[in-house]
């Protein structure tokens, strides 16, 4: 073929002149892209020339019409059309570009889509967004609303519990007294959790000793392991550093949370706590925690929701407790710039574990200082000023007030106070002591189950550390029960100042 | 006697223009969404009474959110435009009022109707207080997926068009 060939070929596939009079027909058609016959009217190639007379009508200059999607008969082409005016009317130059436009097309489709997807997320983000700020205020406003009337429940189930009762009754006030410590232990991480969510809970990072705090958790849930029947194994690798720097309140939390939730969910088997090192630059230590169990484990298809609030309430199997202790664990580690594994067999156990970077002192004097200040506490207590420093654990503010006063007044004594049972053994490993005044019934853990625990404390001056009880169950049998624990003494209500200060004295000197 | 009335649909892209012409002309619907570029041509006759009736000659622009931008070609001749925004996506209609200003000086004020689509996809009870928050002067709230309304839509602009002439 020759070029003028191709051309020609070319030239009847690409292009078509039709050439029209002033009413729209045909005269002279050069192409096949519009099938349309001399004689006809335009219109009838397409609908779209229907609207077109407007434009005939006005036309004193060259019109162009690009990118026309036209359907002809089931074949759809794009073209690109031009209207002349001409001698006996116009002439249309129709340009057959389906090929050019269809991979335009494409681009624009790819285009679009994308900024649809990204502006559709963004509105999904900030309902999400929304529903989370309005749950959490909710939350918030909630728990605060139920403090009062728990308050009262707590109130009058104190007084009812200072009356006299038979047997039957003191079990039932003490259900009852479970029951509004388990719900007062339900707002504290519900708040705890929502205030994480909504950014309102800042980290303390701190100096303190991690081993001791290992021995404490060591302690208490060996206890809770023993009494369940379960084994419980604390293992530290021997680079992991005394003295830390972090919140050490926070990593409590989350330690007992994963710790409570083992005991939970296993019946037979061990429960363990290790803590492993993975490495140190300079001044920052990463280490490795885990707590392993060997209790039934969590399916795969759960592994994710476990860590999701109130993730219990979907599940058949409820367990009590209140679903939030892993959302907590969670949410405090994220915080921690941490994050929480899983790793879990159904029938062999799961292992809950975390990496955290902590900061270690490098000053060679802190320690020492550290020391020094302790000491120095020490001598002011029990040497120099003749006073003793007291630990005074009570939840009724009432009792604390009339407590606190009656051992203000005599001048020989400072006070640390607290009200939870949870806090009392970091307190007592932290502080020396020379005595505690303690409630039996306290919140979280028991006065006699922390006698009991402190008794099996391995630091020295602790373990023999007075201690007194102070009960409204002032039954022979329960009074004998609580020295069993270790108490060196117990006072039961209502009492006297010198019953109190007799008793604590004789403590104090023995 | 039969009109032939060039309508143009306008609106951003991705609120439903071709879906709208597509439940309208052949009440069919894709969840597909294909991209259109340059112009896309149907016909619709309408019958408004016994004896009356309008060809609809529908063009179907590619959706900008420019539309100063827009081919003053293919606006030449234009009867009625019909306008279109999503509900579910503020940005096809935070600037409406200012969208239907320039879509007014480039048509020289023919009748205008304008359709709130995608109306399956966002609760009953939102949708006033949205459109209201926003001050949008809407005419209809379609659902080219289900075909809710979009038929009295473009019956309206017809017999509007059709009294116009």
């Amino acid at each position: 073929m020759t070029p003028e060939q191709y051309q020609k070929r070319f030239i009847e596939k690409h292009l078509q002149f039709i050439e029209l009079d002033t009413a729209g027909s045909v005269l002279q058609n050069t192409g096949r892209i519009l099938p349309i016959q001399k004689g006809q009217n335009i219109s009838e190639a397409h609908p779209f020339f229907e609207s077109l007379e407007p434009v005939f009508t006005a036309l004193d200059a060259p019109q162009s019409l690009h990118c026309v999607n036209l359907d002809l008969e089931g074949r759809e082409v794009i073209v690109d059309i031009q209207v002349h005016p001409a001698d006996k009317g116009f002439m249309l130059l129709v340009q057959d570009l389906t090929s050019h436009y269809t991979g335009y097309q494409a681009v624009a489709q790819e285009r679009n889509e994308s900024i649809i997807q990204e502006e559709l997320i963004v509105l999904k983000n900030a309902e999400l967004e929304e529903r989370e700020r309005f749950k959490n205020l909710f939350i918030q406003n909630f728990s605060h609303e139920l403090r009062n009337p728990l308050m009262s429940s707590m109130a009058i189930t104190r007084i009812l519990s200072e009356s006299p009762l038979n047997t039957e009754q003191q079990h039932l006030i003490e259900a009852l007294r479970e029951t509004n410590t388990h719900l007062k232990l339900m707002l504290e991480d519900t708040l705890s959790l929502s205030m994480i969510a909504s950014g309102k809970l800042e980290l303390k990072p701190v100096l303190f000793d991690l081993k001791k705090m290992l021995d404490v958790l060591s302690i208490t849930y060996k206890t809770k392991a023993v009494s369940k029947g379960l084994d419980f194994e604390l293992s530290s690798h021997e680079r992991v550093p005394q003295w830390v720097e972090a919140d050490r309140k926070r990593l409590f939390q989350v330690l007992t949370n994963l710790l409570d939730n083992a005991v939970k969910f296993t019946e037979q088997g061990k429960i363990t706590l290790e803590v492993g090192f993975n490495q140190q630059y300079a001044n920052k230590v990463n280490l490795h925690f885990s707590v392993t169990d060997t209790g039934k484990g969590i399916p795969e298809a759960k592994k994710n929701t476990v860590f999701e609030t109130y993730s219990q309430l979907t599940s058949p199997e409820k367990e009590q407790g209140t679903g939030l202790g892993l959302a907590l664990v969670k949410g405090l580690l994220t915080l921690m710039d941490s994050e929480i594994q899983l790793q879990s067999t159904v029938g062999k156990g799961s292992v809950f574990s975390f990496d955290l970077e902590v900061k270690v002192p490098v000053e060679s004097g802190w320690k020492a200082t550290l020391e020094k200040d302790a000491d120095s506490i020490r001598q002011k207590t029990t040497v120099r000023g003749r006073k003793y420093r007291v630990l005074l654990v009570e939840d009724d503010e009432r009792v604390l007030t009339v407590l606190f006063k009656m051992l203000m007044e005599t001048g020989q004594f400072y006070l640390d106070v607290l009200s939870d049972g949870a806090q009392v053994l970091e307190q007592v490993i932290e502080n020396p002591y020379d005595l505690i005044l303690m409630d039996i019934n306290l919140p979280n853990t028991r006065g006699d189950q922390l006698t009991r625990i402190i008794r099996e404390f391995p630091f020295k001056n602790v373990e023999r550390l007075p201690i007194i009880g102070i009960t409204a169950f002032a039954y022979e049998d329960h009074l004998k029960a609580y020295k069993a624990s270790g108490m060196n003494a117990v006072i039961p209500k209502p009492f006297e100042k010198e019953e109190l200060l007799d008793t604590i004295f004789s403590c104090l000197k023995s | 006697m039969q009109k032939s009335k060039k309508v143009v649909i306008l609106g951003h892209f991705g609120v439903g223009k071709t879906s709208l012409i597509r439940r309208f002309v052949s009440n069919q619907f894709s969840d597909q969404y294909k991209v259109t570029i340059g112009v896309h041509i149907s016909k619709k006759v309408v019958d408004l009474s016994d004896e009356d009736s309008v060809s609809l000659i529908l063009w179907d622009l590619e959706g900008t959110d420019r539309l100063e931008q827009i081919r003053e070609a293919y606006l030449l001749g234009t009867h009625g435009v019909i306008f279109v925004f999503d509900i579910n996506r503020p940005s096809t209609f935070q600037n409406l009022k200012r969208d239907l200003e320039t879509v007014k000086s480039k048509v020289q004020d023919r009748p205008t109707v304008v359709i709130g689509n995608k109306k399956d996809l966002v609760p009953e009870e939102e949708i006033s207080s949205l459109l209201e928050e926003h001050d949008i002067p809407y005419d209809y709230l379609t659902s080219a997926k289900t075909g809710e309304t979009v038929e009295e839509a473009f019956l309206h602009l017809a017999s509007i068009l059709h009294h116009d002439s």
